[in-house]
């Protein structure tokens, strides 16, 4: 008999179904019920439910919308994925987002400083946040090793201490700029030679034509999805990590140093934290302000966990997510409360965990059964092997 | 203020040519009146309610619908978004026909500018652009003195103070707040130069907004600054300031409010004695200019400063609690005024 | 004739995949112990779960005291004065005894506990049950047999009149085996009913009144009784065949020494040693078996050897290199091969599939890598030949871990650590809990290894297994090795006497 893994456990690591049908379908089921749920929350707070939901998907449709769902589904993946690393080893890092603020200020001083020629500069400035993002996380990491401290706690803290030391370094007098009788502050502005052009060139080049900008480092984001994925599935430390999260005891017996384990992963997480203000520093605001976007790396979380900590599902929930954060407005505009969307998000995020467990359930069940039946048929691994 | 107090964005179809046939989703009176002028408003984060810049927004949208006959559109801002949103924001008004659009805070001061180039037939307003610059043709800042009127309340506490210490309570760490402290500081210290200023308070360090919404720190701060002996406290902490002034109140001490006049707001009736007076920023007054100005065709691009001389900044009365010191602080608006006081911003 | 004071009719259980109970009937009557015996697996744990409310039989009716009940929860089974002893205690250790005892069913009085009244009520029954135990001692130093008896005393506090012991001895040394032996006497002759599940056959003839015996999932023998039922007769009908028996034939011991350990000392983070001053040698192509009553440093001598506890002090040499600072994985990679106690826990990721558990420490070595990445094909391809080598009964090496039997879960873990020429076997219990036929499967693995000249560390709670395949025993007791017995010439007896220090 298994020992069961605890429900909140599975819903952490991303377990869920492994058969092929039961992966699309759950996730199919799961959007279907929470679509179901937010009508009937939209009838209840008064509105038409299908003109409003009408209403989300033709503003949401629009061009411009699309360019802005994109953009903010990088930020959003970019985060999640930060956060699912440390998910598959049930480390939860609360921290990355005070990891990708401190990286992005840090990150953003220096490339206003810098004058290299394209493409080092960039580099330099990525690299850069990843470090600084790294070393931060890393604190947690080494706090939990050295001193049992749970990194939940430190990386809350951590965070409280990344808006101090934020607040603290721009500043006119250190990392930011004098604008007179302005109400922001704000690094210097990153010379041009070391931005990041937007994708829409590339893209009407093969015939796509997207106004406004789309991120020019959205193709990072892909490639940190594919590298995590490769990682995951095909590498000994992918392996370590993963039984690491799934059974910690069985880990450190096979060899797997559980201190070397949480420090790599915190630091992996970290940096890849510190990506997640680069498409908007390099590509976007060129500068780190007050108007920065925050809160990102909470968002984050949410979008692990909806999206299994699977580099595909994570796509799929921050792209989701965006669509209905880009559409809270055009709510407003129908009368309907923005907050409606938070709910909405919660429905979706609390209907894939529930479905997805419910899920797993049922096929461990079958599986179970499926062996017994099998063995009892006489299809035997053992057997066969021995000819008999 | 800064983002965390009130952005509002009026958007108004000021002639109704074109019959917005997108309208809204369902229940917008859209296609009524072809006549009927079309104001929407969208507030920063916070929005209406929040006592404060928001509901100053607010009321001057309402005093727009009421007098200039509009029909208007709110929408609020989320929380940490980026500048992308406050510009698709602005653009799905824009996109929608509205021919005025409306941002409240210096943050959209940048996507007003960019939205205005691709709507060159719509006219924009932003409050409290930053740095005071804005450019287009359909583009207006309106720009405040805050430190101005924080100047004259603060010459109010100074005298009004029995232990000779006042207090500053700001929302939120960032620039527009340290206008507010440096004009009262400035203010007090001019009136009476051996009155002590308590080092301002600053309730939150950005990008926590929470400064500005959540009445307990405010509360929290204010009795801090209680304990430590001063008896006149201002805030400029929107939301989070009904907590200092219930405190004060409480206290028995001296409150000055900020943006509106506090002492008319319902939910401060209970300590409304105990507020001495408000630093009143008439952002209403702002909202309203702009759409008359369309209305009337007397609509000009470029900034719009907001000073004790036009009284886009003041002090209230209300209470009666100034009529003692009110000549005296008159006559500093007047060297204000003429130039011969020139407050300081930092 | 009077009601019986448990009776079970055709009780049905299904559960996915593993053995379900089929057809059962069960009488017990009042005043009796009754044993229940059965191999492990055989459905005893599941029948007992039905009994005590916390699993619904599918079909089939459970009559107490002659009137048929549905119970649904222990609650429901308490209520019904049926109570059960766990195998694995669940009790407070910085609570008292009295404290734990009363927990959950705390006697009030004007809204406070009443201890005077509990602790007047537990002395009452102490006494009257022999079960000797003070009520204000607190559990954390209490022995295993003290708090089978504080176990006990709270099924009784709660109003039991049927109680329920699941594998009770597994824990005990045979001292404390007679001593709960005279408590069970003691309860039956004041009334009580005792429900005792073993597989113990000697245990089982030596204080039951009645025996019945479970095999797959049905009873094949009722109330049998002692005095007409010999231990073989008993174990045929467990297993429905012969019993294989631990042993091993001529010696194969070489004088080359694999493992020299000298003066190996663990500490508690609290400083406590637990593995103390620990000096013992194996040679290639040995067996040194380590016996102990659980709990005495054997699994803290065997994270350190494995490299997963740091040694105080001590030297691990091993094939003559001195390991003691070496982690765990250059350790395995050197030829440490590692079974663990809790094959759950340690030895699988239950999730994964046969595949992903065949590499698991060895995860870097081939054929399951190939540098820094992972050779899914040689893997797969590999575990097919342990399933086959090793009779692991699964259709394929894609389901989970979780989802064989735990024999089968065993023979994977064994052919795993078999595979890549190991040099030192570190096996910690590796045939608990398991069938006959794999038990049998795993000796025979380790035999052939041994021949093989693979040096085994043995640590086992299974006093037979250890003397019939070792060729050298040691004895723990409290962290240090107290004596080396001769496994020819040993007894069981006396080997539990020196496993307790009754002598040296």
């Amino acid at each position: 008999m298994s020992k069961k893994v605890p429900a909140w456990q599975a819903v952490l690591r991303g377990l869920g179904p492994r058969g092929m049908a039961l992966r699309i379908g759950a996730p199919v089921l799961a959007l279907l019920i929470s679509l179901g749920i937010t009508m009937v929350l939209l009838r209840v707070t008064g509105a038409d439910p299908v003109s409003s939901v009408q209403a989300m998907v033709d503003y949401g449709t629009t061009p411009n919308s699309v360019v802005d769902i994109l953009n903010r589904a990088t930020r959003y993946y970019l985060s999640a994925v930060a956060v699912a690393i440390g998910f598959r080893m049930a480390l939860l890092n609360i921290g990355v987002d005070g990891q990708y603020r401190l990286a992005a200020l840090l990150a953003a001083a220096l490339a206003g400083a810098l004058s290299l020629p394209a493409p080092f500069g960039q580099i330099l400035t990525i690299v850069a946040a990843m470090v600084v993002g790294g070393l931060w996380a890393a604190i947690a990491g080494v706090l939990k090793v050295t001193r049992g401290v749970s990194e939940v706690l430190s990386t809350i803290m951590l965070n409280s201490i990344a808006t101090g030391l934020i607040a603290y370094l721009l500043n006119p007098k250190r990392l930011a700029e004098m604008r007179p009788g302005s109400n922001n502050i704000a690094t210097p502005q990153v010379p041009s030679s070391g931005r990041v052009g937007a994708l829409n060139g590339a893209l009407s080049a093969i015939g796509i034509d997207l106004p406004g900008r789309l991120y020019g480092l959205l193709p990072v984001a892909i490639v940190v999805g594919i590298v995590f994925w490769v990682v995951v599935n095909y590498t000994r430390f992918g392996f370590d990590l993963k039984v690491s999260g799934l059974a910690p005891g069985a880990a450190e017996a096979s060899g797997v140093s559980a201190k070397k384990m949480i420090v790599v992963t915190m630091v992996t997480s970290g940096a890849i934290a510190g990506l997640i203000g680069m498409p908007e520093l390099l590509g976007a605001s060129y500068e780190y302000s007050l108007n920065f976007p925050a809160g990102l790396g909470f968002t984050g979380i949410t979008v692990a966990l909806l999206g299994r900590n699977h580099p595909l599902g994570i796509a799929f929930a921050a792209v989701l997510f965006a669509f209905l954060d880009q559409t809270s407005d055009v709510l407003q505009e129908v009368e309907v409360p923005k907050e409606i969307v938070g709910v909405m998000q919660g429905v979706v995020v609390l209907t894939v965990v529930i479905v997805y467990e419910l899920v797993r359930r049922f096929e461990i069940r079958r599986e179970q059964r499926a062996v017994a039946g099998e063995l009892a048929t006489g299809h035997d691994l053992a057997r066969a092997g021995k000819g008999r | 203020m800064r983002r965390g107090l009130k952005v509002s964005l009026v958007a108004l179809t000021g002639t109704a040519l074109t019959l917005t046939a997108a309208g809204c989703g369902g229940k917008k009176a859209a296609t009524s009146d072809q006549k009927t002028v079309k104001v929407g408003l969208a507030f920063d984060v916070g929005g209406r309610g929040d006592q404060s810049y928001n509901d100053s927004a607010a009321r001057g949208l309402e005093r727009v619908k009421k007098e200039l006959k509009v029909t208007t559109e709110e929408i609020s801002a989320k929380q940490d978004e980026p500048d992308a949103d406050k510009e698709s924001r602005l653009r799905l008004l824009a996109g929608k026909g509205y021919q005025m659009v409306i941002g409240i805070g210096f943050a959209y001061t940048a996507a007003v500018l960019k939205v205005a180039k691709d709507y060159p037939n719509t006219k924009f307003l932003v409050v409290d652009a930053d740095q005071c610059k804005v450019s287009g043709a359909n583009v207006l800042g309106a720009c405040f003195s805050e430190e101005q009127g924080s100047y004259l309340v603060g010459a109010a506490a100074a005298l009004k103070s029995k232990t000779g210490t006042i207090g500053f309570i700001g929302g939120v760490n960032v620039p527009l707040i340290h206008k507010f402290e440096a004009g009262y500081d400035a203010g007090a210290k001019k009136v009476k130069p051996g009155i002590k200023v308590l080092p301002g308070k600053y309730l939150t360090q950005p990008p926590n907004f929470d400064g500005f919404k959540n009445p307990a720190l405010g509360s929290e701060a204010a009795q801090g600054q209680l304990d430590q002996g001063a008896d006149v406290i201002y805030h400029a902490a929107g939301g989070a300031g009904l907590g200092v002034i219930k405190t004060v109140g409480a206290a028995g001490k001296w409150a000055i409010g900020v943006d509106s006049d506090q002492y008319a707001q319902p939910a401060l009736a209970a300590v409304k004695n105990q507020i001495l007076t408000s630093m009143v920023k008439r952002v209403d007054l702002s909202v309203y200019d702009f759409v008359k100005s369309v209305g009337d065709g007397t609509f000009k691009a470029g900034t719009k400063q907001y000073n004790l001389a036009n009284d886009g900044v003041g002090f209230a009365v209300s209470g009666g609690h100034m009529d003692d010191i009110k000549a005296q602080l008159d006559d500093l608006k007047a060297q204000i005024v003429a130039g011969k006081i020139v407050v300081p911003t930092e | 004739m009077p009601d019986a004071a448990v009776r079970l009719t055709g009780i049905t259980k299904r559960f996915p995949g593993v053995v379900a109970n089929r057809d059962v009937d069960l009488t017990i009557e009042r005043g009796e112990v009754h044993a229940l015996c059965g191999e492990n697996g055989a459905g005893k744990s599941t029948l007992m779960k039905i009994l005590y409310g916390m699993q619904r039989p599918d079909e089939g009716t459970v009559e107490i005291d002659g009137e048929q009940v549905v119970l649904r929860s222990p609650a429901d089974a308490i209520a019904r004065g049926i109570g059960m002893v766990h195998q694995h205690f669940k009790l407070a250790d910085n609570l008292t005894v009295l404290e734990n005892v009363i927990l959950g069913a705390e006697p009030r009085r004007f809204g406070r506990i009443d201890f005077a009244a509990a602790r007047a009520a537990i002395r009452d029954m102490s006494a009257r049950y022999g079960l000797r135990v003070d009520p204000d001692s607190l559990v954390q130093p209490l022995g295993v047999g003290d708090r089978q008896r504080v176990e006990i005393l709270k099924v009784l506090y709660r109003g039991a009149k049927v109680l329920i012991l699941d594998e009770p001895t597994a824990v005990l040394v045979p001292q404390e085996v007679d001593e709960l032996f005279a408590n069970l006497r003691e309860l039956r002759a004041e009334g009580l009913t005792v429900l005792f599940i073993s597989h113990k056959l000697d245990e089982v003839l030596s204080v039951a009144d009645a025996i019945s015996v479970i095999r797959r999932g049905t009873t094949v023998a009722t109330r049998l009784d002692p005095a007409e039922v010999t231990a073989r007769r008993l174990a045929e009908l467990m297993v429905g065949s012969e019993l294989p028996t631990p042993e091993l034939r001529e010696s194969t011991v070489t004088d080359e020494v694999q493992l020299d350990v000298a003066g190996l000392t663990v500490r508690t983070p609290e400083g406590r040693a637990v593995v103390d001053d620990v000096s013992l040698r194996i040679r290639r192509g040995e067996i040194v078996g380590l016996a102990g009553v659980e709990g005495n440093g054997q699994g803290e001598l065997i994270e350190a050897l494995m490299g997963i506890r740091p040694a105080a002090s001590g030297t691990i040499r091993y094939g003559g290199v001195d390991v003691t600072h070496w982690p765990t994985r250059r350790r395995r990679e050197a030829g440490i091969a590692y079974i663990p106690e809790d094959r759950h826990r340690h030895g699988l990721v239950l999730e994964a599939p046969l595949w992903e558990n065949r590499m698991l420490g060895h995860q870097t070595e081939r054929p399951n890598a190939r540098g820094p990445w992972i050779d899914r094909r040689g893997a797969r391809r590999d575990t097919a030949r342990i399933a086959a080598e090793y009779d692991v009964r699964t259709p394929g090496i894609d389901v989970p871990a979780g989802a064989l039997s735990g024999g089968n879960q065993q023979k994977l873990i064994v052919g795993r650590e078999m595979s890549g020429a190991p040099k030192l076997l570190v096996a910690a219990h590796p045939t608990r809990g398991i069938d006959v036929g794999a038990q049998a499967a795993i000796w025979d693995a380790l035999r052939a290894a041994r021949a093989a000249g693979l040096a085994v560390l043995l640590v086992s709670a299974d006093l037979e297994e250890l003397i019939g395949m070792s060729d050298t025993l040691h004895v723990i007791l409290r962290g240090r090795l107290v004596a080396e017995v001769d496994p020819r010439s040993v007894t069981p007896e006396d080997l539990g006497s020196a496993m307790t220090g009754a002598v040296s």
